[in-house]
């Protein structure tokens, strides 16, 4: 069976707030697929009901071909790290990855081996409650992996990790990906997700706002926050952009650099040899994925704090 | 990446679980507190009594002497009673307070098979903990009261069965101490209801029944865990007449495991349904 996750109508109520409301996607094997949102969106709520944790309202989700519960080696289908520290404080990183192994009999080597993958080895023996967020956030990715699962599901991922922590978690992201496996990760971080996914779900009070790759969906955010960008250089600048006339924004950069929104680089090429502007540099610049979730999102976050920009 | 090549034998299975669960036991302090507190009272206390309490005259009922020996080997009990259900307790709750309980239930989506394991696993060390420990206290005293001309065949069922009878009970007690944690989620939720049941209780019945002079209340507190469970380590002395229903080392036994069973039951069922 192909390593897939089919959400359909996922939707859980906690009273009478709905925090997933009839979420439906499917995550297919060999890519990385971002879960994006905000925090408060129901990413984790989703993955929990996926792992079998939360039992839905109503709707299903499966993996695999099959619900989470169903499976006599659920370990060796799905690898999840479903917030830091979901370990006893009190037990040393080496038992834990014992005991989780133990239940599926798998071998003592492999929890070396987790160890060893995760860097962990050097805390190992020493007891959970003391681990930094990142040393956690280490030792459930290491759980996650003891199964050599087929599917890997990681809650915020790379919340507490170092710059290096981070890179090798997009570098184990895009490994397993590239091994054929199922590799679904959220992040209210857009720029991380810039860098790792090759799709994108994203989820805002509980709705699926988006569900594409990801260039379509940057492309999309573009056009919703006013078209192309290109950074001009040019001795002449007041002519040009009298040139290119008032559909563009202008905004001077540090650099000496202009960034142009609006039209793109062959428009303003063209108009720059019309009026015979000599360019020293003329680079489009993809719209950023974060401004493409900012337009989509703008409505649907829950918390926002005030004046934070 | 992958050095190790997973066995097509990696798969669930309760064998596994209960080593899993054996491993989890054993790598928590709170255990070895526990487990050192028992022993320690145990031992201790059938020392301490063995030494310290006289012997009957020749002309005494062997009651009198059996009874006598009985009550030194499970005075330690009421107390070991109350650590054993702290132990139940934690065992489980420490696991929902940490968070731990979603790696388990990761582990084992279905659970009833590693809440099962787990309540062996922590069921039979009790029970082989106590044992033991009971036994050396039991063979020390016997020599201690044998030195003071006692004559006690520790063989003799009376004297032997309510002391194997003790290990029963608080192995029951750890289990409705678990049941009672898996129930309520909470350490100090846990730990205040089964205190509550098996000190306040009793004492709460038997103040009202005394005062209002109404037998059924007494009836109704014969069969709390404490008291039921009573009937496992207590000497069965001829010729006592009581009032109101009376329970015998096996009826108690029978009541307290049926308690026992209700509360796991429902904790069980609640337990596989709800959300971590």
């Amino acid at each position: 069976m192909a390593a897939v996750i089919e959400v359909e109508h996922l939707t859980k109520q906690y009273g009478p707030k709905t925090a997933v409301d009839d979420v439906s996607f499917v995550v297919r094997p060999g890519s990385v697929t971002g879960f994006l949102g905000p925090n408060g969106a129901g990413k984790s709520t989703t993955m929990r009901m996926i792992m079998g944790l939360d039992r839905p309202t109503a709707g299903r989700a499966t993996v695999n071909g099959q619900p989470y519960r169903t499976f006599r080696d659920p370990l060796r289908q799905v690898g999840a790290l479903l917030e830091a520290k979901a370990v006893h404080q009190g037990r040393s990183a080496y038992n834990h990855l014992l005991a989780l192994a133990a239940t599926h009999g798998i071998p003592k080597s492999r929890v070396h081996e987790v160890i060893d993958m995760t860097g962990l080895e050097s805390v190992a023996k020493k007891r959970v409650g003391g681990f930094s967020l990142g040393m956690g956030q280490r030792l459930g990715i290491a759980a996650a992996l003891l199964g050599d699962p087929k599917t890997l599901i990681l809650d915020e991922p790379v919340n507490g990790l170092d710059p290096d922590g981070v890179l090798w978690v997009r570098q184990l992201a895009r490994r397993m990906a590239a091994d054929g496996r199922t590799v679904f990760l959220s992040s209210h971080l857009m720029s991380e997700m810039a860098q790792t996914a090759d799709r994108v779900v994203v989820l805002g009070r509980g709705k699926v706002l988006a569900d594409a790759p990801i260039q379509e969906f940057v492309a999309g955010g573009a056009a919703n926050g006013g078209g192309s960008r290109v950074v001009v250089r040019t001795p002449a600048p007041d002519q040009l952009f009298q040139a290119i006339g008032p559909n563009a924004s202008i905004t001077p950069r540090e650099d000496g650099t202009f960034l142009v929104v609006g039209p793109d680089a062959v428009t303003v090429g063209n108009i720059a040899a019309q009026v015979g502007v000599p360019l020293h540099e003329l680079t489009p610049v993809g719209a950023s994925l974060e401004e493409a979730y900012m337009a989509l999102t703008r409505d649907d976050v829950e918390y926002r704090s005030e004046g934070t920009r | 990446m992958t050095a190790t090549t997973m066995p097509d034998s990696v798969r669930l299975g309760f064998g596994r679980l209960l080593r899993s669960e054996w491993i989890k036991l054993r790598s928590i302090r709170s255990t070895w507190w526990c487990y050192a507190i028992l022993v320690a009272v145990t031992v201790g206390l059938a020392t301490l009594l063995g030494s310290a309490v006289g012997v009957p005259g020749p002309d005494d009922p062997t009651d009198a002497l059996y009874g006598g020996f009985v009550s030194i080997n499970t005075a330690s009990v009421s107390l070991t009673a109350l650590v054993v259900g702290v132990l139940g307790v934690l065992i489980i709750t420490g696991e929902y307070g940490t968070g731990q309980v979603r790696s388990t239930f990761t582990a084992d989506p279905r659970r009833t098979g590693v809440i099962l394991a787990k309540a062996t696993v922590l069921a039979v060390t009790t029970f082989v903990v106590s044992i033991v420990s009971t036994w050396i206290g039991v063979l020390l005293s016997a020599a201690l009261q044998s030195a003071k001309g006692a004559d006690i065949v520790i063989g003799d069922p009376s004297v032997f069965l309510p002391i194997l009878g003790s290990s029963v009970y608080v192995t029951l007690l750890a289990l409705l101490a678990y049941g009672i944690g898996l129930l309520l989620r909470s350490s100090a939720g846990g730990i205040a209801v089964t205190v509550g049941i098996l000190l306040v209780l009793p004492i709460v019945l038997s103040g009202i029944g005394n005062i209002m002079a109404q037998q059924w209340v007494l009836d109704i507190a014969k069969f709390l865990p404490d008291s039921a469970g009573g009937q496992l380590y207590s000497y069965s002395y001829t010729g006592v007449q009581q009032d109101g229903v009376v329970l015998n080392g096996w009826g108690g036994f029978a009541v307290l495991a049926a308690e026992v069973m209700a509360v796991g039951a429902l904790a069980l069922t609640v337990a596989r349904r709800r959300d971590v």
